[in-house]
Order: structure tokens, then C-alpha cells, then sequence
């Protein structure tokens, strides 16, 4: 056999080698990514109440300065303006965070009492926020949950013990 | 046995169940330093800060499990440094990153050419790590498993190699196995070995890794 052609299957090995090890290597990791996805527990999102829920209008041209605890770990939670305009919910705090942008959202009402419920999503993660609220006169109780689902975890903040108070639409909050 | 090695025997139990009471007495030690420092950390997920950690978990993985498949490199206290913040969430991804990890190593054991390895190795300037495959070398498949057990009776050499998986499996675990290359090492000399199948080599590493994930993961769960 000639030089030329010993050096070529030398390199025709080495080549099926490096190629075996990069096989090898990707089927681990897919394997490995597959197995922690599969182990990963999903957590539900808030359970809104049923109701006859529409299209929300109810709330329109208003706005409450919401502060609460994150239920897992007893902490405060950043203070946050719910705002609503023709149809559309928006948090303040949300919409530093990750941009979440306006978002439609649904109520009823019973009596003096104003359900309301919107589901918001982080275009740029995997961050899944529910609202639910009751307003009655210039006074709003609020719960959620936000919940993000990554590949390999699932992280989860209960909104709990949060009260919202009438503020004018446009105003800022904090950054405390 | 002699009457006369009773004694001895007897110490020596008094010695392995104090060795315990440490070992068991440092486990509760270290999980309380690990509550006081995730409370000290105070590392509350956020929308506002989610995105950022999740960039660290991921650079951390990817440090981990490249550390860890290393020869005398030890990566496990990257792992236990993830897990002490993050608890249960994490568990499975650092479970599934040790198994990546001492397979990588396994496969590249198993597939690159020994001498490649070693040049690779003097490469990067892991002159101990490349001592060990050089040394490993010249011996037969079986040789190069009983070089990890270097020093011990031929009995156990033998055992060794009747229940290699068991023996891999323990080796992995030892405490100090970094003097004789770290889970990274001794996966390395495995595939080098040739004498492990890369099915039964998963499961047993899969079974070996796995208690400590196991009991983060059920626990905080």
C-alpha cells in the first residue's frame, strides 16, 4: 500500500472516531436533557373561579397600586399598578420585569363586587402569570400565581394576602 | 480467628461505628450550614431575576459537567453549590449533569485512541491525568481496572473484576477517589478498560450518582 493511501485511511479512522465520540457524546446529552425533562413536576397555574366571565370592560379607565406577599416564602411581593384600558390588563411590575406587554383580560359582576381575571405570558421566557382579583368601590383583593417552565425546573410564586388600592391610571410605582 | 485477634476486632468495630457517628454527625453539620447560607443568600426567584439565574444554572451545568468528566479535577462541590440555593428544583438537572458527565468521560475513554488521549491530556497541561493513561497504556484491559485498585490484596483485584459494576459503582462514591482520579478518572480508565459494556455501565452509574440527588429531590419535594 502506498503512503498517500496509509495516510488517508489514518485519517478515514481517525475521522469514524471523532465521529463515534461526537455521536456518543450527543445521544448522552440528549438522553441526559430527556431524563430531567421527564423528572421535571409541572405546577399548576392559579385556579380562577368559574363564573360567567366576558370580555372585560368592567374596570376600564382604572388602576390599583397592589402590594402582597409570595405565599413560598413569606416575602413581600414587589409592589406593582394594575392597569386597565379599553379591554386590556397590564402590571407594572410585569412589564419591567419582561415586558409582558398588554394583555386582554375577562370579568363579571356581582353586586358591587367585580371579578376580574387575566392571563399574562413573557414573550421573551417561559413565564406564565394568572391574575384574579375582586374589586368593590375603590378597594381590590388579588391572588395569581406566576410560574415559569423551564426545561429542567419549575418555579412557582403564589400571590397571597394582596390588596390594591385606587390610584390614578399612569402611576408609577417604586422601585422598592 | 485467635483469641488473641478478638480484641482488635472489637476496637475495630468501636472504630467503624465512630467513623459513622462523624460522617453522620458532619452530613447534619453541612445541611445546616447549607440552610444558613441559602437563608444568608436570600436567593428568592423572580420575575426580575429568573433569567439571570437561569444563565447561571446553565453556565454552572455546563462548568460542571465538563469539570467533573476531568481526571483529578474535582466538580462535585459545583453540584453541591447548586443544589444548597436551589434545594429539590434543581436535583434532577444536577443528577442527570453527573451522569452526563462521568458517561462523557466513559465514551471518551472508549472511543479516542489511547495515545490521542494522552497527548490530548498533556495538551491541556493535566500532566497527572495524563501520567494516568500513559501508566495505563502498555497494561492488558484487565490490568487497567486493577490499576485503580493498586495496592489492594489480589483477592479483592479478583472480586473487583467479578462484580465490576458493583466496584464501579462504589468507586465512584468513595470518599477521597480523587487520589486515584475523581468519578472523572476512574470512568476515564473504565472505557480505557474496554471490559464495560456501555448499557450496564449506565445503570450502574445511574444507580451510583444517585443518592444524594435522590434524597434532595424527595425530601424538598
Amino acid at each position: 500500500m502506498r503512503y498517500d493511501e496509509l495516510k488517508g485511511a489514518d485519517v478515514g479512522k481517525t475521522m469514524t472516531t471523532i465521529l463515534k465520540t461526537a455521536a456518543f457524546a450527543v445521544a448522552v446529552l440528549a438522553t441526559g436533557a430527556a431524563a430531567v425533562t421527564a423528572l421535571n413536576r409541572d405546577l399548576p397555574d392559579f385556579a380562577v373561579p368559574a363564573g360567567p366571565w366576558q370580555a372585560g370592560s368592567d374596570l376600564d379607565s382604572r388602576a390599583f397600586h397592589v402590594t402582597g406577599t409570595v405565599q413560598e416564602t413569606g416575602a413581600a411581593m414587589p409592589e406593582t399598578v394594575l392597569s386597565f384600558v379599553d379591554g386590556q390588563f397590564q402590571s407594572s411590575r410585569c412589564q419591567v420585569a419582561c415586558t409582558f406587554g398588554w394583555n386582554e383580560y375577562q370579568s363579571f359582576t356581582e353586586g358591587e363586587r367585580i371579578h376580574f381575571t387575566a392571563t399574562t405570558r413573557c414573550p421573551e421566557a417561559p413565564f406564565t402569570v394568572v391574575w384574579y382579583g375582586t374589586v368593590v368601590g375603590d378597594e381590590a383583593q388579588i391572588a395569581g400565581t406566576w410560574t415559569v417552565r423551564r426545561w429542567y425546573w419549575t418555579h412557582q410564586a403564589t400571590i397571597t394576602a394582596a390588596e390594591g388600592s385606587l390610584v390614578e391610571l399612569g402611576t408609577a410605582v417604586s422601585d422598592g | 480467628m485467635s483469641s488473641a485477634q478478638q480484641p482488635s476486632s472489637g476496637l475495630g468495630s468501636v472504630a467503624i461505628a465512630l467513623r459513622i457517628v462523624a460522617l453522620i454527625g458532619i452530613v447534619v453539620a453541612a445541611t445546616w450550614a447549607a440552610h444558613l447560607i441559602r437563608d444568608a443568600l436570600d436567593l428568592t426567584i423572580m420575575p426580575a431575576s429568573e433569567r439571570q439565574v437561569h444563565r447561571a444554572i446553565m453556565l454552572g451545568s455546563v462548568a460542571y459537567v465538563g469539570l467533573l468528566a476531568l481526571p483529578f479535577v474535582p466538580g462535585a462541590e459545583i453540584g453541591i453549590a447548586m443544589l444548597t440555593p436551589f434545594g429539590a428544583a434543581i436535583a434532577p438537572l444536577i443528577y442527570a449533569a453527573t451522569v452526563v458527565s462521568m458517561m462523557l468521560a466513559y465514551g471518551v475513554g472508549r472511543l479516542l485512541p489511547i495515545s490521542a488521549l494522552e497527548r490530548l491530556l498533556s495538551f491541556l497541561r493535566m500532566r497527572r491525568a495524563a501520567d494516568l493513561v500513559k501508566c495505563a497504556a502498555p497494561l492488558a484491559r484487565d490490568e487497567r481496572l486493577a490499576m485503580l485498585l493498586d495496592g489492594a490484596p489480589p483477592r479483592t483485584v479478583a472480586l473487583a473484576l467479578r462484580h465490576r459494576y458493583l466496584a464501579l459503582a462504589v468507586s465512584v462514591n468513595i470518599p477521597g477517589n480523587a487520589v486515584i482520579g475523581g468519578g472523572g478518572g476512574i470512568m476515564l480508565m473504565a472505557g480505557l478498560s474496554g471490559i464495560f459494556a456501555p448499557v450496564p455501565t449506565l445503570v450502574a452509574v445511574a444507580l451510583a450518582v444517585s443518592p444524594v440527588p435522590l434524597a434532595v429531590y424527595i425530601m424538598g419535594g
